[in-house]
């Protein structure tokens, strides 16, 4: 015998996403996962993100990593409350794991809920987490050829940050490169540059970001 | 090698399925469809379903099917329609960027075939 399913195979995952969104809505949080290589600068910035925001909107962090809580105490000394998931080997957050991580959070008290997920430019991509708004990190140090060569989490995101801008007087980065490959992949996309470092840029990303939470709250 | 959590969420499903349809199985074959566009590599899937499936009694005989639909590269500037494995940065017939891609971004199961035996 034989049963025609035809169902689309991550569809477990999506109900799950479905089911933290619904939760997002009711306690009107606004969601951001973020992506990007290890290394890329993803906790240096929500450090100097942080610290523009939080007067204005209450944060909180989930932590994505394979082991260790070094990424949950850095947000933790802000004051900031953050709840570490350790993957144990696994390559991305799932659904799943972001709502069981918060039971440990009280959504109603957050305004912004920044999901940093597990340092990789792969794999994160293709997993729905019941965010409202994708973003992926590319630093400087990386090199601009990465759009190109990584493109699906390119494509699948709102929001390209190309951080550590400091490090752009080497002349070895080719920001508009960066921005061309981008605009062709996924022309929607939105392109901030910034450098946590410096300050540099961070006001326009970090008042685009308040103004988008804020928005989704009177809705 | 986040296919390992795709095949564990598709042997989820089969079961699922084959729960809901009333069947106690063996299932003896499975279509997938893992377009080439869908993020997920259809090797890694297959190598995946070899190191999960004898964990599972429903599926561990199944013989895996997978097609492996391309899609299309359509150019706003020269109208060409190109077959394509992967993402490009222009249309390989005329070089313009404004183009746009369609299909093969699917990941389905589409059918499971069982033994003879249902209630």
């Amino acid at each position: 015998m034989k049963i025609v399913a035809a169902k689309k195979i991550m569809k477990a995952n999506e109900k799950h996403a479905d089911l933290n969104r619904v939760r997002f809505r009711l306690a009107g949080t606004y969601v951001v996962n973020l992506m990007g290589s290890p290394g890329c600068g993803k906790t240096t910035l929500l450090e100097a993100m942080f610290a523009k925001i939080r007067e204005q909107l209450a944060p909180a962090v989930i932590e994505g990593d394979l082991a260790s809580a070094i990424d949950a105490e850095r947000i933790e000394e802000l004051g900031i409350p953050v709840v570490q998931i350790n993957t144990d080997g696994a390559c991305h957050l799932n659904a799943t794991m972001v709502a069981a991580a918060l039971e440990n959070l009280k959504c109603e008290e957050i305004d912004l809920l920044v999901i940093e997920n597990v340092g990789n430019l792969v794999c994160t991509a293709g997993f729905d987490l019941g965010e409202s708004l994708r973003i992926v990190i590319l630093s400087v140090s990386e090199g601009d050829d990465k759009v190109a060569k990584y493109p699906t989490i390119f494509k699948k995101s709102d929001i390209l940050l190309v951080t550590k801008i400091d490090q752009l007087s080497d002349g070895r980065f080719d920001l508009d490169r960066v921005k061309a490959d981008m605009a062709h992949l996924n022309p929607e996309a939105n392109v901030f540059s910034v450098s946590a470092l410096t300050g540099e840029g961070m006001d326009e990303f970090v008042g685009w970001l308040a103004e988008k939470a804020k928005k989704s709250k009177q809705k | 090698m986040h296919e390992v959590a795709i095949v564990q969420t598709l042997i989820e499903q089969v079961e699922d399925e084959v729960t809901k349809a009333g069947c106690a199985g063996p299932v003896t074959r499975l279509e997938v469809v893992v377009g080439r566009l869908s993020g997920a590599n259809a090797d890694s899937i297959r190598f995946a379903f070899e190191l999960l499936a004898p964990d599972h009694a429903l599926i561990e005989k199944a013989e895996l099917v997978i097609d492996e639909p391309k899609a299309i590269c359509r150019c706003l500037a020269c109208q060409a329609e190109n077959e394509i494995d992967e993402l490009l940065p222009a249309c390989p017939d005329c070089g313009s960027t404004e183009i746009r891609f369609e299909g093969g971004q699917d990941l389905l199961l589409q059918t499971i075939e069982l033994e003879e035996e249902s209630s």
